[in-house]
Formats: structure tokens, sequence, C-alpha cells
């Protein structure tokens, strides 16, 4: 049991009146400090056996949307949680749950107050969170922590005998990479992709990064402002966009406002997908995690709940950080190749062989990352002509690199969406080393 | 008007006129001290009608006056103790129910038998060290049921 603020000055008074009373042996400053004693004491009592009587109240009832996952799934839990309120109390119980597991959203405590001038009676409530597994094994909820206090104390006890604990979340391991028995169609064909036909309507005129197709600038503009511009064609759209969210990992910093916006920006971009095209399809993902895809939806309400339930930073099971795949390589390999054929110093060609070697090495050794292969079983049966990835551009875009490069593979034009230069860590050369159409910033 | 806020007035009314019948019956030669201390006691429980620590403020504006009339006469101190106590507890909403009331009485019986024990002493040191003992005893006994208590509930072997 602590002393509130209120207890710890009134403690206070006695302590000083007691040592008062002792120096100038006074009776009246004596009967002064022991009665203010005895009362933090009964108050003390009382509030000791309202807890015992809270505590014996609680009754809980868990339940798990599934009790068998994959690592990194993300399960929905909801608690049933009944207590009775003394008078004048406050009662918080918040879930304790094992480490392994982190919150992605919804409330995982809950506060009761007393029901002033009415006897105590027994509250409901229901809390409700989805967590997601980052280790696999038998995950237990231990229980739930309550902290009563009042005016005058606090106290809170762990609650993890057997009543208030449980079910068992079962979480199986999950690779980083395919298995190398299992064929996945990825990227280690380097093909001249036919691009999808562009509209004659210019929809915008925008600056020329690099990368861009020359023979989209305009010139008029161009000699006008002294600054490349180059036009963007409307599509020949027959089919919907797919719409792939990359969403911020928790543990990395990001900006509010750039979030902001990329969450209307995808609100209306489904929204103009559902009125022209009649359904949307959105994957989500964040980092190498594929964590929802909802295809072909054509309810614009539950694609938009879908979005609220899901547009928050995430946590990412699976980080990817600079990560080269077999084209990425064999880039590096060739130029490794023309330099070496280029230098004259005999040390730098050695050292241009040792390092060719080390990734043919890396090569052979190469496996097919678990995302990528998701990535093809996700895109394979869909039917889109374009595709639109947001993200903040806040780490390490390897993954980003897989999305468009299968993309590309399937023939779907890729279309990416950033915050604005200004104040985050995107550049204009991203076009050019993700390999996407057109790169703009977040309307 | 609340309940409560009418009760502790109501108990204030009850000390200030408590205070007259004591100071005109035992004609103290500090009589001048209670009209400012109730004035203070009044002004505080005024002006701290909306405050979250108003309880604190009563208790500590209220001492005053109980350690002058116990100088007066320990007896004329309890009432005021009691009197403080019953504010203290009208703020709280502590005094609705007959369960309540019946706490406020075992109180001040209490409060009594510490009266009675303070008045039969000639001295502070020996009841000082009583009350020592009480509360240490009081401590670890507390600490002894907190321990079974938590014990229960934790999981742990009974």
């Amino acid at each position: 049991m602590r002393l509130r603020r209120c207890a710890q000055g009134i403690s206070l008074l006695v302590i000083l009146l007691l040592v008062w009373a002792l120096i100038l042996d006074s009776m009246a400053i004596l009967l002064a400090g022991s009665t203010l004693l005895f009362a933090l004491a009964a108050l003390a009592l009382s509030f000791d056996s309202h807890f015992r009587r809270t505590v014996a109240s609680v009754i809980t009832k868990r339940t798990l949307e599934r009790t068998m996952v994959r690592k990194g799934a993300t399960v929905r839990v909801t608690t049933k949680i009944a207590v009775q309120v003394p008078a004048h109390m406050q009662v918080k119980i918040a879930e304790n749950l094992p480490s392994g597991i982190v919150i992605q959203d919804g409330e995982t405590e809950t506060v009761f107050e007393a029901v002033p001038a009415a006897p105590p009676q027994r509250q409901e409530r229901k809390v409700t969170y989805r967590v997601t597994p980052v280790v696999h094994g038998s995950m237990h909820v231990s229980g739930v922590s309550l902290t009563a206090r009042d005016l005058f104390f606090e106290n809170s006890i762990d609650l993890v005998s057997e009543p208030f604990g449980g079910p068992v979340l079962f979480v199986q391991p999950r690779g980083l990479f395919e298995p190398s028995s299992q064929r996945v169609t990825s990227e280690t064909r380097e093909i001249e992709k036919m691009s999808v036909l562009s509209g004659f309507g210019i929809r915008a005129l925008r600056e020329y990064y690099t990368g861009d197709d020359l023979r989209r600038i305009d010139w008029k503009l161009t000699a006008k402002h002294d600054k490349l511009f180059v036009r963007e064609y409307s599509g020949v759209m027959s089919l919907p966009p797919l719409i792939i969210v990359d969403l911020p990992w928790r543990g990395g910093p990001h900006s509010a406002q750039d979030f902001d916006r990329m969450v209307a920006a995808v609100a209306g971009m489904a929204e103009y997908s559902v009125k022209m095209f009649q359904y949307v399809s959105v994957l989500l993902i964040s980092g190498p995690n594929i964590l929802q895809y909802m295809g072909e939806e054509k309810d614009l309400q539950r694609c938009m709940s879908m979005l609220r339930e899901w547009m928050h930073p995430v946590e990412r099971t699976v980080h990817f950080y600079r990560m080269s795949d077999r084209s990425d390589l064999r880039r590096q390999i060739r130029t490794l190749e023309s330099r070496s054929e280029e230098a004259r110093d005999p040390s730098t060609q050695k050292f241009h062989d040792s390092l060719k070697k080390q990734y043919l090495r890396s090569m052979q050794a190469l496996q097919t990352p678990a995302f990528t292969a998701q990535l093809i079983r996700t895109l394979s049966p869909l039917m889109a002509d374009e595709c639109y990835v947001f993200s903040l551009f806040m780490a390490d875009a390897s993954h980003l690199r897989q999305v468009i490069r299968q993309a590309k593979a399937m023939k779907i034009r890729v279309h990416i969406r950033m915050p604005g230069t200004t104040g985050s860590s995107g550049g204009t050369d991203y076009q050019s080393r993700l390999g996407a159409d057109t790169i703009e910033a977040f309307a | 008007m609340s309940l409560p806020l009418r009760l502790d007035y109501g108990f204030f009314l009850l000390m200030v006129a408590g205070i007259i019948i004591f100071t005109v019956a035992a004609s103290p030669s500090s009589w001048y001290l209670y009209p400012p201390l109730l004035v203070l006691l009044g002004i505080v429980l005024h002006v701290t009608r909306t405050s979250k620590n108003r309880v604190f403020y009563i208790i500590c504006s209220g001492q005053p006056l109980v350690i002058a009339s116990a100088a007066m006469l320990v007896w004329a101190g309890l009432y005021i103790v009691w009197m403080l106590a019953g504010i203290v507890l009208a703020t709280l909403g502590m005094l609705g129910s007959d369960r309540d009331w019946q706490s406020y009485t075992a109180f001040c019986g209490a409060t009594l038998v510490i009266a009675a024990g303070i008045d039969a002493s000639n001295h502070v040191l020996l009841p000082l060290v009583v009350i020592g003992g009480l509360t240490s005893l009081f401590a670890v006994v507390q600490t002894i049921r907190e321990y079974q208590f938590r014990k229960r509930y934790t999981g742990a072997n009974p």
C-alpha cells in the first residue's frame, strides 16, 4: 500500500505534531497528533478492506481470435472484466501480456469509477486489442494487474493465479526464406518488360527526375522555366489500380504530419477506385511483412474500416537492411567486370576479382525471402495495370525494391507516392534506384 | 445544495456552538484565540469548496483549533476532533449510509479512549511510547496480512 499525496501530507503533519508534543511536553498537541494518526490508520484499514473485496470480486474471461498462429500474424484478443468498485475508489485493470508479444492497437487496460452516492455495483467492461507475436512458442497471458486508489492510498496487485490467466497462444515459427524445395517464380530473370500503354491526355506536368523517359519532356515549359519538366499522360486504364501501403515501423521515427497526409491520400485513392471501377484492392505491408490484403473489395465502408483499423505505425517481425537479390548482385558483378577491365593497376584488378568472387558466392547461397514469395502469391492472381505504392521512406527500402520488381515482372506500372522531399529522408533519385515508373509527393 | 455540503457546514456550526459553550464554561485566559482560528477554518471551508485536496487543507487549518481547545480542556479538544472528522467525512461523502455513521461513531469512541489515556497521563513520553508501539504493531500485522493476501492471488502455493 502506498500513500498518496494527501496521506503523505497528513503523515508529515502527524510526525511534526508528535515531535512537537515531545519537545514541549504538551498534552494538547499529543491529542491532536495521536487522533490524526488514529484517523489515518483507520482510513488505511478501510482502504485495505475495500481493496481486498475488490480483488475478490474480479472476474476475467479472455478469448483469442485464434489460438494457433504463425509468428508475425495479428490476433484479436477480447477480455471481459467484471469488478465490484467500492465507493470513492477508482480501479484500473490492465492486461499482463507476456514478453514476445507486441500490441498493434486497441486498449489493454480499463478504468472503473465508483458510481457516486450508490451502493457498490458490479461493473463489466470489455477490452479489445490486437497483438502480434514476434517470437515463436507458447504464449500465456499471465493475468491482469489491478490498481485501486482513493484520495489517500493506492495499492496494486498482479492477479496471476489460474482464474485470471490464459488461454495459451501457440505461435508457429516462420522462416525468413522460402524452403529451397518450393519453387517460386521470382526475380531471377531480367527481361525487357512491355510497358502499359499511356493515353493521349496529359494528366499532370512535373519536374524531371532521373530515370524519366526523355521523350516525355515538355520542351516549351522547360524553356520557359529553365528547368526540365515532363508530361504525365493519363493511362489507358481499364482495371482498378492496386494500392500498396507501406506502414512505418513503430520503433522508428516518422513524421506524423506526413503519415496523416499518406492516410488521407490512401483513403482518397481507395474511394476514387471504388467510384471509378466499383472495387479496390489494397495490400498493407510494413517493411518485409505482409499485414493484410483486401482483394477486389466492393464495399467502400468495409475498405475504410479496414484502413482505419490498420493505418498506424506497426511492429515489424522481420526487417530487411540493404537486402540485395539476385539481379542486384548480377548488376554488381557486371559493374565489377567492366571496372576490372578498365583498371590498369593489378592490385585494383585483384580487389575487383576478389569482390566478384564474394558476390558470386553470395549469389549461390542466396535464397528467396519469404516476403518475396508471399508477394508473388498475392500479386499473381491480381488483375491490375497499375499499382500505387504509398510509403514514408523513413528507413531501408529493400522491401519496396522487391515490391516494385515483382510488380514490374507482372507488367504492372508502379507509381510511388511519398512525402515531399523537404523535411523527409526521401530523395529525387529514388525513382531511378527503385525502378518505379513515376514518383510523386502526396497530394 | 448537495447533502455532503450541508453536512460539513452543519458540523462547522456545531463546532462553533461547542467552542462557545466550552469557552463560557471554562473561561480560559486564551479565549481570544478561538474566533480567529474558527474564522480561518471557515474561510478554508469556503475557499476550497471545489479544490481536489480540500480534505488536507481542512485538516491543516483545523489542527491549530484542536490544539488550542485541548490546551483549554482535553475534552474540548476531543470535541473539535469529532467535529473536524465529521467535516472531513462529509466532504468525502462518507456519511451517506447507516454503516458510515456507525464507522464515525466507532471513530469517536476510539478517540474518546485515546483522550482518556492522555488525560490520565502526566507527561507526553509514556503515551507517545504506547502510540509508537501500537503503530509499529499495526504496521507489522498489516505487512503479514498483505503478504498472505498477495500469495493467494499471485499463484503461489498456499
